[in-house]
């Protein structure tokens, strides 16, 4: 009994039910109204969660569109587990196919940033690196490096300037909030750096050296594809900042 | 990142005396002016990431006051299976904070593997008390330690109950040996929206099981057939709340009491007046017991 009254219960919260009704004590209310506030209760309850993980995407849509995007969601994308924060992970893909969304383009791609932020700011910390390490490998062995990245960070690509779009959508930006989406796409690296989340917008080079890195290749064959694509790559002076700054935490010579 | 963590947390049982619900608007502010509290709660759940600031400014807060682990997420009611993962990142956070208080609510919120984030009101019938109270001893026995178990508002009741929610409750804990969590707000909430004396709830329940009292404001959603109060937790404490604490005191003595508060944040001094009020009446039923 208690896993069919559950079950019903549940099918309530999002679509009316009668046969649920049928099972709730007319009290000083109709039972649908007392139904009713629980559905109000989750309703708002995911759609606030949501919010809180894509402002800049509620921020662009509006606050009764977003709403109904987020009960669209809710339908084919319901929690699956008890800690919130895993929830809205498949949302930049479910914008990129809701029709009522298809005229804003870059939105997905705006909430795939979203969500890389929100991963970061919950993502494991790491120690910063110690230069001295690299000075013991032989210069020899650096092109057999592989590096290891911050757990916080995530690497993005987009046809759209949404690093700028992120900027001008934050809380408290005082500056020109025009985006002209001609001005064309960007590469970012999303990172925690202590306890605040950064998003940088990385230079060609610099986003195809990190891309490589992550993805374990050794420094040797990263490089040779960056410089195959920007001649006059500044190595030595990428690689020193990202040590510095924490993108890259730890490494292992072969 | 590496937070400073005093040498000697505090440890050992909360004092009868109150403490606040601490969310991340607060956390600069609490641990840099460090208001004179009993104990900090927070929801477990927003703590089960791997890094950065929640965990970091809990080490911080934790370094200066007792714990309260307060879950939102276990679906102790519900007909799935324990969630064990959840379970996992629960019992690894109690290891690394070693709360005094442990909680989840006599609710369930999630069936067929789908969680609704809210607490929804459980089935009140003998088949329901065996499944919740050993659902209970499940995860007592999995943490190690005991678990307190809070009633929730409700807004609802199902035809098919068959066993009042105060007589429910005080089962689980004579059954499962765990503790209680009393939220007087919820009891004055469902008091009012079903109908039944309040004061009433409080005369069954075995106040030895009675480990903690929650305070809250709720708000009022008006309707043709009247007024439902809604436990929305962002409100002051109201005034028949306050009286209805003070009986609870009377009646089960002292306990260390949280003011809960966790949508539209008013300044931590709000936050912390209010626990003071609770102090003030802490103080007043003991002196007129003494």
């Amino acid at each position: 009994m208690l896993r069919d009254l559950q079950a019903d219960f549940a099918a309530a919260l999002f679509n009316e039910r009668p046969e649920m009704a049928a099972r709730v004590r007319a009290g000083r209310f109709p039972a649908a109204q007392h139904l009713q506030v629980y559905r109000n209760n989750v309703v708002e309850g995911l759609t606030g969660a949501l919010r809180a993980v894509y402002p800049v995407v509620e921020k662009l849509v509006g606050d009764g569109f977003f709403r109904y995007a987020a009960h669209a969601y809710l339908g084919a994308h319901r929690p699956r587990s008890g800690n919130l924060h895993d929830f809205g992970d498949a949302f930049a893909g479910f914008l990129a196919c809701f029709a009522p969304a298809a005229g804003l383009t870059y939105l997905p791609d705006v909430a795939r940033l979203e969500w890389a932020w929100h991963q970061a700011f919950h993502a494991a910390d790491a120690p910063a690196f110690d230069i001295a390490r690299l000075g013991a490998v032989p210069a020899e062995r650096h092109e057999t490096l592989r590096f290891v990245l911050h757990p916080s960070a995530c690497l993005l690509a987009s046809e759209f300037p949404i690093v700028h779009i992120f900027e001008i959508n934050q809380e408290g930006y005082g500056g020109d909030t025009s985006v002209d989406l001609a001005e064309g796409g960007v590469r970012a690296l999303v990172i925690r750096r202590g306890l605040t989340v950064y998003v940088e917008p990385l230079a060609v080079g610099e986003a195809g050296l990190l891309t490589a890195l992550a993805a374990q290749q050794p420094l040797g064959a990263a490089v040779q594809a960056v410089l195959a694509a920007q001649p006059d790559f500044d190595l030595t002076g990428t690689l020193t900042d990202h040590l510095r700054r924490g993108t890259l935490v730890d490494c292992l010579a072969e | 990142m590496n937070p400073a963590v005093a040498v000697e947390r505090p440890h050992g049982p909360i004092p009868p005396r109150s403490g606040i619900g601490l969310r991340a608007e607060h956390y600069r502010e609490l641990v840099e002016r460090r208001p004179p509290l009993a104990f900090i709660e927070v929801h477990s759940e927003n703590y089960f990431g791997a890094g950065g600031a929640p965990l970091y400014f809990l080490e911080q807060a934790r370094a200066q006051y007792p714990l309260s682990l307060h879950g939102v997420g276990l679906s102790l009611g519900s007909s799935d299976p324990l969630n064990l993962e959840h379970l996992r990142k629960l019992k690894t956070l109690i290891q690394r904070f070693e709360p005094a208080l442990v909680s989840d609510h006599l609710s369930w919120s999630s069936v067929g593997g789908e969680f609704f984030n809210d607490l929804l009101p459980l089935l009140y019938t003998e088949e329901s008390l065996a499944h919740f109270s050993a659902r209970v001893t499940q995860v007592q026995d999995y943490l190690g330690r005991e678990l307190l178990i809070e009633n929730p508002s409700s807004y609802l009741q199902y035809t098919e109950s068959a066993i009042p929610e105060w007589e429910f409750f005080g089962e689980i804990a004579r059954i499962s040996g765990c503790g209680l969590l009393l939220d007087v707000n919820n009891i004055y909430v469902s008091s009012q929206n079903h109908g039944f004396d309040a004061y009433r709830y409080l005369q069954t329940l075995p106040a030895a099981a009675i480990r903690e009292i929650h305070l809250a404001g709720y708000t009022v959603n008006r309707y043709p057939e009247g007024e439902m109060l809604i436990d929305s937790h962002n409100a002051l404490v109201s005034e028949p709340v306050w009286d209805l604490y003070a009986h609870s005191v009377r009646q089960i003595g002292p306990r260390p009491t949280l003011i809960e508060w966790d949508t539209d944040l008013p300044p931590l001094e709000v936050l912390v007046g209010q626990a003071e009020l609770a102090n003030t009446i802490l103080a007043r039923e003991a002196a007129d017991a003494a």
